[in-house]
């Protein structure tokens, strides 16, 4: 006869108490995946641009994405999530995204920018969302950090406008 | 009223005695440990009855019992759950919490009567019950050897938190990965040793379809409990090469443990450290094929340019 009631087994993980696990997961690991994206494809786009007028700003906004990846190292072991199983492809994909748009030139590599980081700044604004109807209380550093983020991925954006329209 | 209400009383003080006299009969397990679990049904089957009796008769009653057995955390980790909302209360326990007593009652009877339900419905009668409990649970012992596992690895993750904690205040140095590796590996399988002759039945019940979701929910949590331990912080694909390895060294150590006849299972032990010292090599091996594969790339550019001048 089956059980009234089925057993819950679990291991017992390690995350600071109190929080919604799973959403707080699945966040650290699409950020950490956008990132380590948003890192490949500034990879491309330097190695095609670097030696021209654009390559500094590229290589400026590349040092903060390497900010971002850092900074969702440290949530990820913090809070044990794991990584996407993707991250190869993302690797791949990003850098040859990033070498592809240069390849078109420096009007491409800076439109792709804007692409990418108009999509990345209204994922983070959805997270922010999210986590703001959770509880804001709770989560205070999470928050923090995705808002920094995300202004920091919409000046990018706006860097990468003005560029384009030079 | 009045009447009533003594006579529910009288109800109930000759069940509580029949209990007593049950329990006394049972000299398998600690008697106060069945006399407490008797407490809690009789008020898990009050607050069912749910008698509108005047409370004061009830408490009478019940400082009786608690004047002769003070309440005790039960033994054991306490599993999580999700809870019943507004109706815990102190002495309230769900249903899942008792499956659970009745489950680590019911080990103790696996090495004669296997997985089985008879190892439960021994575990529930020590525990006051009736062996009829056993209904609880499905017939092919499936949540008897889920829950050991999950208690096994509940009590690897204390071992583990206890000794870092050591390395922590410095009363203990820090193991190198391999012999943490191979530790806490070889302590997890020791806690199979009471129940070897019957593990291969538990394995391959494990491996039913309608179990592998939770079996493999347990191996992989285990698994990254031991690696968070020693200390893995990786971030990209080695996640998931440092699990997967490591798994097979676990799955595989299981499989020699259960072939063992030698003493203190060392043959098993000397297989764990030769597979956890392949796993090492491993690592080297792969960026040697790397840095083989980058030099071989980069004379074959050399060749182009060459060629192509």
């Amino acid at each position: 006869p089956a059980p009234g009631v089925s057993l819950r087994l679990c291991s017992t993980g390690g995350a600071p108490g109190g929080i919604n696990k799973p959403v707080i997961e699945r966040i650290i690991r699409v950020d950490h995946a956008g990132e380590y994206g948003a890192n490949r494809i500034y990879a491309g786009q330097m190695a095609v641009l670097g030696r021209s007028s654009v390559g500094p700003v590229i290589q400026q906004m590349w040092n903060q994405e390497k900010d971002h990846l850092k900074k969702f190292n440290d949530l990820m072991v913090a809070y044990r999530v794991r990584p996407t199983v993707l991250l190869p492809f993302w690797n791949v994909a990003g850098f040859v995204l990033g070498a592809g748009s240069a390849l078109l030139g420096r009007k491409g590599a800076m439109a792709c920018t804007v692409a990418v980081e108009e999509s990345i700044s209204d994922h983070y604004n959805s997270q922010i969302r999210t986590l703001v109807e959770e509880d804001p209380e709770k989560y205070k550093e999470l928050l923090q950090i995705i808002k920094q983020f995300r202004d920091d991925e919409r000046e990018h954006h706006d860097i990468g406008l003005e560029h384009d329209a030079e | 009223k009045m009447a009533a209400a003594a006579a529910g009383s009288l109800r109930r003080a000759g069940w509580r005695l029949w209990r007593g006299r049950a329990v006394l009969r049972c000299q398998l397990s600690v008697p106060q440990r069945a006399l407490q679990a008797s407490a809690v049904l009789r008020r898990v089957s009050d607050e069912q009855h749910k008698e509108p009796l005047a409370s004061s008769s009830q408490q009478q009653f019940d400082s009786h019992p608690a004047d002769q057995q003070p309440e005790q955390e039960p033994q054991g980790p306490r599993p999580s759950y999700t809870g019943q909302g507004g109706q815990e209360s102190e002495d309230y326990e769900s249903e899942e919490q008792l499956q659970h007593r009745i489950l680590t009652a019911a080990l103790e009877f696996v090495p004669e009567h296997g997985w089985t339900a008879e190892a439960i419905a021994e575990g529930a009668k020590t525990l006051g019950l009736s062996a009829a409990s056993a209904g609880m649970f499905q017939n092919d012992g499936s949540e008897l050897i889920l829950h050991f596992v999950s208690q096994c690895n509940t009590k690897l993750t204390e071992l583990l938190e206890q000794e870092q904690k050591q390395v922590q205040l410095g009363e203990a140095e820090k193991k190198p990965l391999d012999q943490f590796l191979r530790d806490a590996v070889e302590a997890r399988l020791r806690m199979l040793i009471p129940y070897i002759e019957k593990w291969p039945q538990a394995l391959s019940i494990l491996l039913l379809p309608h179990n592998i979701p939770a079996s493999l929910n347990l191996l992989t949590s285990m698994i990254d409990d031991i690696w968070h331990y020693a200390g893995d912080q990786s971030t990209d694909f080695n996640w998931y090469t440092r699990r997967a390895v490591l798994t097979g060294v676990y799955n595989t150590t299981e499989l020699v443990m259960m072939q063992d006849s030698s003493p203190d299972f060392e043959d098993t032990w000397r297989f764990l450290e030769n597979r956890v010292a392949d796993a090492m090599n491993m690592g080297n091996t792969a960026n040697q094929v790397q840095s083989t594969g980058e030099a071989l790339v980069q004379g074959l550019m050399g060749a182009a340019v060459t060629v192509s001048n």
